[in-house]
């Protein structure tokens, strides 16, 4: 009975370390992932260079071009949406204004909706693509055939997930700005030019650089998380399956990476 | 004198429980033919030799040269004299036919660029596939159109070493090609070395055939038929029974 006990207690104990150590091993996981994908660029030869530029185009021709309008159309309600409550405090400070923006919205709120975004579009996209060409064992055969998957299938949209989160947060950003300008030049008569150059005024070099860094990390997490789970899938069955925990987990860790950049800027 | 194409030495399947080590051989031109039992490791030899499952220990030698020794880049190069085909087509769905043939073509530069599709058309059509399939999508193929174009994707390459996994489709698609007629027209005139586990009746098996008989993950017997109907074994004799299929 005591030794019953005891091995229930260590079993609990195992049970709290795991779940201690999961974010832990998780981005260990994550890194070697992310080690295993940039030695694929190493790889790349000369015949495979045009499939490289080729699918990293398709990328961002899915990711960012074909979602343009969508960001655009949010972009505008979320600037309007945001702009209300300013509204609603009487806030007509254009300087403090645009303080707000840069905080709330540029800093904060924009990259990770940005990263929503493209995590469930295009990451959910590429987990069901990739995950299906797992179940019917096409990867299996190319890298038979001597084509490296990571570099084939992981690296082009590594490079076009990068380029398209950088061009759609910049889109994203524009969008808030003229849908708050226009709310508060409406309801409180602020100057649309007015409005804008304070925004303009705060985008410094380092603030840039260090918003540019975290819409990188954050892509580059996206696109590991859901082809490290596209890669998991054995069956058709579990490509549905892979769906909902990759986007929960590539979400949480952007979540994670805007906190940590965040606490850089203003801790 | 050619190069090997496939040695494996004391070589143990990952495979529970762990197999006896065994070593084989399978010189140009020749064609070896799996058998056993189902889970005899049958498949497990043929992802092994492919690069797909690592082996428990030993060695798989792909034209004279350790694969396991070999950098990516050189692995990549010698993998590229490989023409698989496992258990499903392995098609890009969202790609035609086309683009699905060319691919290995076009990635280890085989074929001036401007050859390609001249190339891949007369090769189809050698085949006796009608060319209007090349411009459909993979995913809208049926399954037995999907077994086809992913056994012509494998061959297309002109492979030195042909490893075949799947079930041989025994219905014809294109012309005239029975799967097992295409396997002789076709397959055998290409002189490549060839494994083949088709499973039971995919292929006669002649007095001449080479079989590997494989049994709880390792191998049993290896040599004509001829040789291991008269083998010590019962089991190998079972496999070996001459006019099969």
């Amino acid at each position: 009975m005591k030794a019953a006990v005891l091995a229930w207690f260590w079993h609990g104990i195992e049970k709290l370390g795991l779940i201690a150590t999961k974010p832990a091993s998780r981005l260990l996981e994550e890194l070697d992932f992310l080690a295993i994908v940039l030695a694929s660029a190493g790889l790349v030869g000369r015949g495979q260079w045009r499939f490289l530029v080729r699918h990293t185009l398709q990328q961002i021709y899915f990711t960012a071009v074909q979602r343009a309008y969508m960001f655009t159309v949010v972009g505008l309600i979320i600037g309007a949406l945001m702009a209300f409550p300013l509204i609603v405090f009487r806030i007509h400070d254009p300087q403090l204004l645009g303080r707000i923006m840069h905080i709330m919205m540029y800093h904060q709120l924009d990259p990770i909706l940005a990263a929503l975004f493209v995590a469930g579009l295009s990451g959910s996209a590429i987990t069901a693509e990739l995950g299906e060409l797992r179940a019917n064992q096409a990867i299996e055969h190319l890298a038979a055939m001597g084509i490296d998957p990571y570099g084939f299938f992981v690296l082009p949209r590594l490079l076009g997930m990068v380029l398209s989160l950088l061009l759609l947060t910049c889109w994203l950003n524009v969008g808030v700005t003229v849908g708050a300008a226009a709310m508060l030049n409406l309801y409180q008569n602020i100057p649309f030019a007015a409005f804008l150059r304070v925004c303009a005024a705060g985008l410094t070099r380092a603030s840039l650089l260090l918003t540019a860094g975290m819409v990188v990390a954050q892509a580059i997490h996206i696109i590991l998380v859901q082809t490290m789970h596209a890669f998991r899938v054995r069956a058709y069955v579990d490509v549905p399956r892979a769906l909902p925990g990759a986007f929960a987990q590539s979400f949480i860790g952007c979540l994670v990476v805007g906190l940590l950049f965040s606490l850089i800027r203003y801790g | 004198m050619a190069e090997v194409p496939l040695r494996l030495r004391d070589l143990v399947l990952d495979v529970r429980p762990v197999p006896a080590p065994f070593d084989f051989c399978a010189l140009p031109g020749e064609l070896w033919m799996l058998v056993g039992a189902v889970n005899s490791g049958r498949r497990e030899l043929i992802r092994t030799i492919a690069g797909l499952s690592g082996p428990r220990s030993g060695r798989v030698e792909l034209f004279g040269r350790d694969v396991a020794r070999l950098w990516p880049r050189a692995r990549a190069k010698l993998r590229s004299q490989l023409g698989v085909v496992l258990e499903q087509a392995g098609l890009v769905p969202a790609w035609s036919v086309f683009e699905n043939l060319s691919l290995l073509i076009r990635y280890h530069d085989l074929v001036p660029a401007g050859d390609i599709e001249g190339y891949v058309v007369d090769f189809v059509e050698s085949c006796r596939l009608p060319r209007t399939i090349l411009g459909r999508l993979a995913g809208e193929l049926t399954p037995l159109e999907s077994d086809w174009v992913g056994l012509l994707r494998a061959l297309i390459v002109k492979p030195k070493l042909f490893l075949f996994s799947a079930y041989l489709p025994q219905e014809t698609l294109a012309a005239g090609y029975s799967a097992r007629t295409f396997f002789e027209d076709v397959i055998r005139p290409m002189n490549m070395t060839i494994l083949v586990d088709a499973g039971p009746q995919a292929l006669p098996i002649e007095p001449e055939t080479r079989l590997l008989v494989m049994e709880r993950g390792t191998m049993l017997a290896a040599g004509p038929a001829r040789e291991l109907a008269d083998h010590s074994d019962a089991l190998v004799r079972r496999h070996s029974y001459v006019g099969r299929a």
